[in-house]
């Protein structure tokens, strides 16, 4: 069979680099959006009792966390996830995936939050072929922890 | 065959160019986890590819094909995958080769074969570090330049040109039209791999067709396949899939034509025997 001809493999791929770079640049504003939606600006604690009058008249000693539920975020370039941690009396007491938008499988790592609930940090063990949702979740729950902060 | 000679067959050219990749990748991630899956791969790929061909009775010959396909596997499964998963993988993959047949030739793809049911049976972890999804986008330089040189030794451009424009203009209305709300495909990681698919796994001459006209509607096919599912499910396994598909075209096709040399060679034999009486 006779080979394509060289201008034809140039045109061609010219054509298929223009569909590309339409598509790459008509949806680097939705790109753009889903980046911002997954670092939200605000602290995001939902179920705090009043922290700051808490701590004053509970704990005689300055506790490191705020108690409530804090939504931590975590992404890399396989997707992100989202968590809910609650903390009290400076304890994690329940870990949740609240958003699950990597391009693997959530089951991976469905262990995970009670691992979390066990070393009462965010160090986690890694799944084996699942790094990149460890990661994501491991980064998310120290970003909860973070938002947690006492300042 | 002398290596010189054989480096120059489309095999040659593939296998140099997935290990240029695997070295690449790997001194790119810092990470001798991948190069070490790939011994792994490799070697259960051609162990199996072996054991096959001697229960098959079949004349022995380089495994060169087994090889390919290990190294590919170990390019898409991630570095950290557990030397169970690899082997599994594999085996799967080159069992397809075996097993799923027409007229001695595979029907699929066996690496795409073995991931797709790798990621169903182990939730195996394909992260395509091989294809450089983890490092500067630069690096997709590397892609093109391999990809160009083996599609135009296996003369497959009707075929890539078709695939990779159909999927990059079904993303663009995907992320026009905001459908399933996927923008990532236009970006690396995913890319990385379309690219790495479209130039490697797609172009494998004994499961794709050969006729320009075929290799149009077999890449046309397999895109709009592989790009639906990505747009209604998302996940990793719409490349294989998509193939999946082009491969049972590409399939039915021979056999189309096989049915057809045959019954015509049916008549002219029954015309010669009326001659003859």
């Amino acid at each position: 069979m006779a080979k394509m001809d060289r201008k034809w493999v140039v045109l061609c791929s010219a054509a298929v680099a223009a569909v590309y770079a339409t598509g790459y640049f008509s949806t680097e504003a939705e790109a753009t959006k889903t980046t911002l939606r997954q670092h939200p600006p605000i602290n995001i604690q939902t179920n705090a009792d009043n922290p700051s009058v808490a701590e004053s008249k509970n704990q005689p000693k300055k506790s490191l966390y705020k108690n409530g539920t804090f939504t931590g975020m975590g992404e890399n370039r396989r997707g992100s996830i989202e968590v809910a941690v609650t903390i009290q009396n400076d304890k994690i007491t329940d870990v949740e995936i609240s958003d699950f938008a990597m391009h693997y499988s959530e089951s991976d790592v469905v262990g995970l939050p009670d691992e979390v609930l066990q070393n009462q940090n965010a160090q986690v063990s890694n799944v084996s072929g699942a790094t990149y949702s460890t990661q994501a979740f491991q980064d998310a729950v120290q970003d909860a922890l973070y938002q947690a902060q006492n300042s | 065959m002398t290596a010189k000679k054989w480096l120059k067959t489309p095999k040659g050219y593939v296998t140099f160019a997935l290990i240029i990749y695997l070295l690449i990748a790997s001194i790119g991630s810092k990470d001798i986890m991948g190069i070490k899956n790939a011994f792994v791969a490799v070697f259960v790929s051609v162990i199996v590819d072996i054991l096959c061909r001697t229960v098959k009775k079949r004349k022995w010959s380089m495994p060169d094909s087994a090889i390919i396909t290990g190294l590919i596997i170990s390019l898409i499964l991630s570095t950290t995958s557990s030397v169970g998963v690899i082997t599994a993988t594999a085996v799967m993959a080159i069992l397809s080769k075996y097993l799923l047949v027409y007229k001695k030739k595979p029907i699929f793809n066996p690496a795409a074969i073995g991931l797709l049911l790798s990621v169903l049976f182990f939730h195996s972890g394909q992260s395509w570090w091989g294809a450089f999804g983890d490092l500067p986008a630069w690096t997709i330089a590397f892609l093109l330049m391999g990809g160009y040189a083996i599609t135009n030794r296996v003369n497959k451009y009707p075929q890539i040109f078709a695939f990779f424009g159909t999927s990059f203009l079904l993303l663009l209305l995907i992320g026009y039209f905001n459908i399933g709300g996927e923008t990532d495909a236009l970006r690396p990681p995913f890319i990385n791999a379309t690219l790495f698919f479209g130039f490697f796994m797609l172009t494998d001459p004994p499961t794709s067709p050969g006729k320009d006209k075929d290799q149009v509607i077999f890449g046309i096919l397999t895109a709009v396949a592989g790009t639906l599912i990505y747009g209604l499910f998302g996940g990793l396994t719409y490349l294989y899939i998509g193939l999946v598909i082009g491969n049972l075209y590409s399939f039915l096709k021979k056999r189309l034509a096989s049915k057809a040399s045959m019954s015509r060679s049916n008549v002219i034999k029954n015309r010669g025997l009326q001659t003859f009486r």
